[in-house]
């Protein structure tokens, strides 16, 4: 009865905000997020270790460590929420037996698996929504004390080059604090986490144990790090180059640290790496539509 | 149910075989670009640590940079120079594109470490501490050497390689003109090469004369001022820019005693 009914965009929709107020109301999210948010609003005193008496040298490696600490705190916080909160979507609902009470209305097992994932998606969304925008003020508000100390050099330099490298290091410090390149590197840290709610959602789909979930999901996520490495060691060998193409390759997400140095990374660039995380995670879900179809609950 | 399970490892296998040549493609732009760092070799990891090491391999690379910095300090603060110079050396392994490691880890050693160096003299004699400054002085070159190889598309390093030229490997000359003249004309080289990127600042261009004059070539110095500075308006943004070029200028038509029908600037005679 329930797989004749057609697909309802609606009914995904609706389960997915189900999920995400379910989500949002568990105790461990919001200590996830606070916790990271405590992190990046810490970084401007991690900060302080510039080590340094050249103000220029200081204003860059400042600026450099907040970016850095705030996009760690990012990439790890966001996969932890990503992850914890696939793991538990479907052994919660079979524990609780609510899946049964879904399932046995007019609700197709795709569209329930499609909500359940865009719903912790949301929850991504939201959560890293909310760790950019503390991440924007905390730069903002170095900025803000960087310059002011920059123009007091300006004001106290005595020779006309001293004056003019001031000048220099107001501007830069501003270019350097309000680089729009960071949301390129948002964006790619986004797709890599919905990419590891989908491999998440994949392994929950034949497993039942919750901490399996999570260690599997913690386990592609280091490999998919390391393939790089591993196809630079076995490039001449091309069952290798074949075995290692299934593993997602994170490294490639990773442009974080080049916007961090000031590099500049092309939009199509940019787009060819988001294009493959959509199209694998796509291949994913799909995959774990396959076997929760045939699962028997 | 195994049917589904096979056709879902191939759902993900084939596409993701699929992707090979994108992944390739996005693989060779990084190349291109020259995104991500040195690769984590065995030194690395056992000179870091396990903790960081695993860090590094999970894709946080600036954060790890940024700890091995620190522990650096920890270095500069119990005067273990060779370690805190290990520390400077992993991060610039770490992250090659980054201006900062390699300007302050050569400041560390051609500044700090060879001042330490010269001042502490409590066991040994003061021909030894000069030594050591020296090869302090020298090791910090090497590293902005390499730094500029690294970063050849930025004005910042072959700045302050001629800023090191200039203040440091010249004094250790120890007053030996020819040399100090070298080491001018060496730093006005680099300042030279630093002012042709378009972000330089204003006052690298400068530097160049000064150090051509200072190397004992005023002929090329005064050329530099009038060719390079005044004549290319990119370098004189505002009157301040102007003041200081015109002023220079009028000093070396003196002191080259150009004739006034060749002067860029007439002389100013007293009434």
């Amino acid at each position: 009865m329930t797989e004749r009914v057609g697909f309802s965009l609606a009914r995904v929709w609706t389960i997915a905000g189900n999920t995400f107020t379910e989500s949002v109301r568990q105790k461990v999210f919001n200590i996830l997020l606070i916790f990271a948010l405590v992190i990046i609003a810490s970084a401007s005193f991690f900060a302080e270790f510039s080590l340094g008496e050249d103000v220029a040298a200081v204003a860059s490696y400042e600026l450099k460590s907040i970016k850095d600490t705030c996009f760690g705190a990012l990439s790890v916080i966001g996969m932890l929420i990503a992850i914890v909160g696939t793991a538990m979507l479907l052994p919660n609902e079979l524990e609780n037996r609510t899946i049964y009470t879904i399932l046995s209305k007019p609700v197709r097992r795709f569209e329930f698996l499609l909500g359940k994932y865009f719903g912790t998606v949301l929850l991504t969304f939201v959560s890293v929504l909310l760790m950019s925008l503390m991440f924007l003020a905390v730069l903002a508000f170095k900025e803000v004390r960087l310059s002011k100390s920059a123009k007091a050099e300006v004001t106290a330099a005595g020779s006309d080059t001293e004056k003019q490298k001031a000048q220099e290091l107001v501007v830069k410090i501003h270019d350097e604090a309000y680089d729009p390149d960071i949301v390129k590197g948002i964006l790619l840290i986004f797709v890599k986490l919905c990419l590891l709610a989908a491999i998440t959602l994949f392994v929950s789909t034949f497993s039942t144990s919750m901490v399996f979930n999570v260690a599997v999901a913690l386990l592609v996520f280091f490999a998919g790090h390391l393939v790089g490495i591993a196809k630079e060691a076995w490039q001449a060998h091309t069952i290798v180059t074949y075995l290692l193409g299934v593993i997602p390759d994170l490294g490639m997400f990773n442009v974080a640290d080049d916007i961090i140095l000031g590099n500049v990374i092309p939009w199509p660039h940019v787009g060819k790496v988001a294009a493959y995380g959509v199209v694998y995670l796509s291949c994913v879900v799909g995959a774990a539509h396959l076997i929760f179809a045939s699962r028997e609950i | 149910m195994v049917r589904a399970r096979l056709y879902a490892a191939l759902l993900i296998a084939v596409p993701a075989w699929a992707l090979l040549p994108l992944q390739h493609q996005i693989e060779s732009e990084r190349r291109q670009l020259q995104y991500g760092g040195s690769p984590v070799t065995r030194e690395i990891r056992d000179q870091i640590g396990q903790g960081l090491a695993i860090a590094l391999l999970a894709g946080f690379r600036g954060v790890a940079a940024d700890f091995i910095w620190i522990r650096g300090h920890d270095f500069w603060e119990k005067r273990q120079w060779f370690k805190q110079a290990e520390c400077i050396e992993n991060t610039a392994k770490l992250q090659p594109r980054s201006t900062f490691f390699w300007d302050s880890g050569a400041w560390h050693m051609a500044w700090n470490i060879a001042y330490a160096e010269r001042i502490g003299t409590n066991d040994s004699t003061v021909a030894q501490a000069l030594t050591r400054e020296r090869y302090w002085h020298q090791r910090g070159r090497a590293f902005l050497e390499r730094g500029v190889q690294n970063i050849p598309n930025r004005f910042d390093l072959y700045f302050k390689l001629g800023w090191l030229h200039e203040q440091k490997l010249r004094r250790d000359c120890g007053g030996y003109p020819a040399c100090e003249k070298a080491e001018y004309a060496k730093a006005a080289e680099l300042f030279d090469k630093a002012s042709e990127y378009p972000n330089a600042p204003v006052y690298i261009a400068r530097d160049v004369a000064r150090c051509l004059e200072k190397s004992g070539d005023l002929r090329a110095a005064y050329d530099y001022w009038c060719n390079k500075i005044w004549r290319a308006d990119r370098r004189i943004r505002n009157n301040l820019d102007r003041a200081i070029v015109e002023r220079e200028i009028r000093r070396l038509e003196d002191r080259l005693d150009i004739p006034t029908s060749s002067r860029l600037f007439p002389k100013v005679t007293a009434k």
